[in-house]
């Protein structure tokens, strides 16, 4: 009971225009404070520990840093370059490409909203000059962008990981062959939907320009490899490859694509190459655009762990009032089976994604579900995958859809005629959902094969 | 609106901002280099690199309530009239307030007795800086700490919440005098947003 009026005010706050982490914070205090006999300091403690416990969580700025580097230093744009060379000539081919170049990208960030400014910024502008509806094209993206964080590396996993205790390099790997999936399927989609509307094709670019394309687009892409290559060949922990992700990301920007940074020559004009003036090497680190990128990355950490470390006050909250526990036993007295169990999970994950932030709904859902989820003996990474996935879609579908919010800024639409743009993909998102929901094997094949079977600790 | 304009403290955040982050990520890729190019430890880079990552997101916490980028739901106070939106949004910020007021008393009695009572605990692997040998004539009796004694990370936990005190009182103000819509950025986006222009700008036709 005390746990319904703790939840109500959760969400009676949050409709009052009180920022999500405030919201989640101010209603586990007040909490604390009626229903147990919890000090003030004890929750200063708890915020604390958040970044003081929490060592996986410590991957998340780097992340963000990394994909901002690569949003500012040019790599998107030799992204799409490389994806229009590949499947542009395909009917629809242009969208296609697009939901490719938001592959990719994705396999180089973190987060989904990130992926819509980086590629919808530059391809929604391209698909109308070719003649697509600005509707198709914003719906496409809004809906691609959100692989974000389905293929890795991706923030929402590092979260899941940090709640739960699994191990952040297998949810990495779980997510590569649902998210190559799911980008199928909008490709196809996106296919169908070309065919019966006669929708413009490009020209074949030949294969000598998807050669230099993909040469031109290779050392952005290569930072897949440092990331999943370093944590699997044991080389770096997750965090570390992150990091080691984001200073890459910094010399590719500044020297290689000198798209940022003190070799930029503004208009269209050739960068000046390293050699014309190697003091770059040494003014890079401390140039305006640095400067300003890590001043970016730094607001969107500061706001997405602001929401984390309040959720974690709130998951202190459950956990000491042992809530997880009375939920498990309440579902498994119910004879509640692992399909049913799974249908429950993703109402209320369909729910809560639509009202919050993924990460902090994640640190607050998960330990909810986990336990009972090892005792109907569902892996572990398995429910992870299916709660980025609902993630994915709560960021597609209103009130509070980030990737709503983003497309609508990138593509000028209002937020409303986004929604009903991306509402047919989100279909097909559906779609994807129920498979993986239903089909585990997709999220274990690939971390079982590579890593072994997953070992149950708790 | 009126968060827009520029403070003379706004240099001084953002470089805070941008500093922390940077130093972070030097330090941790350091300890990647000196693992594998020295065959050593930064033993401290760790415990370094999360005592930073608090001083960011908590001291940026109140920066993020100056410049209104926390997100949260506007669809319903969007959709009544100015008077009721304005009543909620200062309810909403007396909830912020009480929040932060309540977390300041909890930060500083959790602060307290590690600069006072317990200020001999030590953190596990900061090295004490040259510059602040003198700290165990004045606080550890005479004693000189052999690491970094711990009150000085975590002053940030009093100060962080001092400061958004100061920022949500200012929010408030700013409501009030109708400066200010919301509390809330509604979506993370509206920066994006330019960000998103420069983009399309700087490469509209070249994407065929």
């Amino acid at each position: 009971m005390a746990v319904a009026v703790l939840f109500a005010m959760v969400i009676t706050l949050m409709m009052i225009g009180v920022p999500i982490a405030i919201a989640l914070g101010l209603s586990s205090m007040a909490f604390l404070l009626i229903y147990s006999d919890g000090s003030l300091a004890s929750v200063a403690q708890t915020l604390f520990a958040a970044f003081d416990g929490h060592y996986t969580l410590l991957a998340i700025p780097f992340f963000v840093l990394a994909s901002s580097f690569m949003s500012t230093g040019g790599v998107a744009r030799r992204i799409i370059r490389f994806a229009v060379a590949c499947v542009g000539h395909l009917r629809g081919g242009l969208a296609i490409a697009s939901v490719f170049a938001c592959m990719m990208f994705a396999a180089l960030s973190g987060s989904s909203p990130a992926t819509v400014v980086a590629i919808g910024s530059i391809v929604i502008a391209g698909m109308r000059e070719v003649g697509y509806t600005k509707e198709f094209a914003a719906g496409v993206i809004c809906n691609a962008g959100t692989l974000g964080i389905l293929i890795p590396p991706s923030i929402v996993m590092v979260v899941y990981a940090a709640a739960t205790d699994v191990s952040v390099g297998r949810m990495f790997l779980a997510g590569v062959i649902p998210g190559l999936i799911a980008g199928l399927m909008l490709m196809i989609g996106i296919y169908v939907v070309a065919k019966w509307k006669d929708i413009p094709k490009q020209p074949f670019a030949g294969i000598r320009e998807i050669l230099a394309s993909g040469r031109d687009a290779f050392w952005g892409l290569f930072l897949i490899i440092i990331i999943l290559g370093g944590i699997y060949g044991g080389i770096f922990t997750p965090t570390e490859a992150a990091a080691v992700a984001a200073v890459y990301a910094f010399f590719i920007a500044n020297f290689v694509y000198r798209d940022m940074g003190p070799l930029t020559v503004a208009g269209s004009e050739a960068n000046i190459p390293l050699y014309r003036k190697p003091q770059a090497l040494f003014t890079a680190w401390f140039h305006e655009d640095t400067r300003n990128t890590l001043f970016e990355a730094g607001k969107l950490t500061i706001m997405l762990m602001f929401i984390i470390a309040n959720a974690l006050i709130l998951k202190h909250v459950l956990t000491e009032e042992r809530i997880p526990q009375i939920i498990t036993e309440a579902m498994l007295a119910a004879g509640l089976g692992p399909i049913m169990f799974l249908v429950v999970v993703n109402i209320i994950l369909l729910l809560g994604g639509q009202f919050m932030e993924p990460s902090g709904l994640l640190i607050i859902v998960a330990p909810l579900v986990f336990p009972i989820a090892v005792e109907l003996g569902i892996d572990p990474i398995h429910l992870g995958i299916i709660m980025v996935v609902n993630m994915e879609i709560g960021m597609i579908t209103p009130p509070v859809g980030l990737n709503l919010f983003v497309t609508a800024g990138v593509a000028r639409m209002s937020v409303y005629h986004v929604v009903k743009a991306a509402a047919p993909w989100v279909l097909i998102m559906f779609a994807f959902l129920i498979l993986v929901t239903y089909v585990p094997i997709v999220s274990t094949y690939l971390p079982t094969l590579l890593m072994g079977p997953e070992i149950i600790t708790r | 609106m009126d968060s827009d304009k520029r403070g003379p403290l706004d240099g001084l955040e953002e470089g805070f901002i941008a500093l922390t982050l940077g130093l972070m990520t030097i330090i941790t890729l350091a300890n990647v280099v000196a693992r594998y190019l020295f065959n050593s430890n930064i033993l401290w880079a760790l415990e370094a690199t999360v005592f930073l990552f608090a001083w960011l997101v908590l001291v940026g916490a109140s920066y993020g309530v100056k410049k209104t980028f926390h997100i949260g739901i506007d669809i319903v106070v969007n959709s009544l009239p100015a008077p009721a939106r304005k009543g909620l949004t200062l309810l909403a910020g007396l909830a912020c307030l009480t929040f932060a007021m309540l977390l300041l008393i909890g930060s500083w009695n959790y602060w307290w007795p590690f600069a006072s009572s317990r200020s001999f605990y030590e953190t596990n692997d900061l090295p004490v800086p040259f510059f602040l040998t003198w700290m165990g004539d004045v606080f550890n009796e005479g004693e000189a700490y052999e690491k970094l004694p711990r009150f000085i990370p975590y002053f940030v936990m009093p100060f962080a919440m001092a400061l958004l005190t100061f920022r949500i009182l200012e929010a408030i103000w700013r409501v009030a005098k109708d400066e200010q819509d919301l509390l809330i950025a509604g979506h993370e986006a509206e920066d994006l947003y330019e960000d998103a222009d420069d983009a399309v700008h700087a490469q509209e036709g070249e994407i065929r």
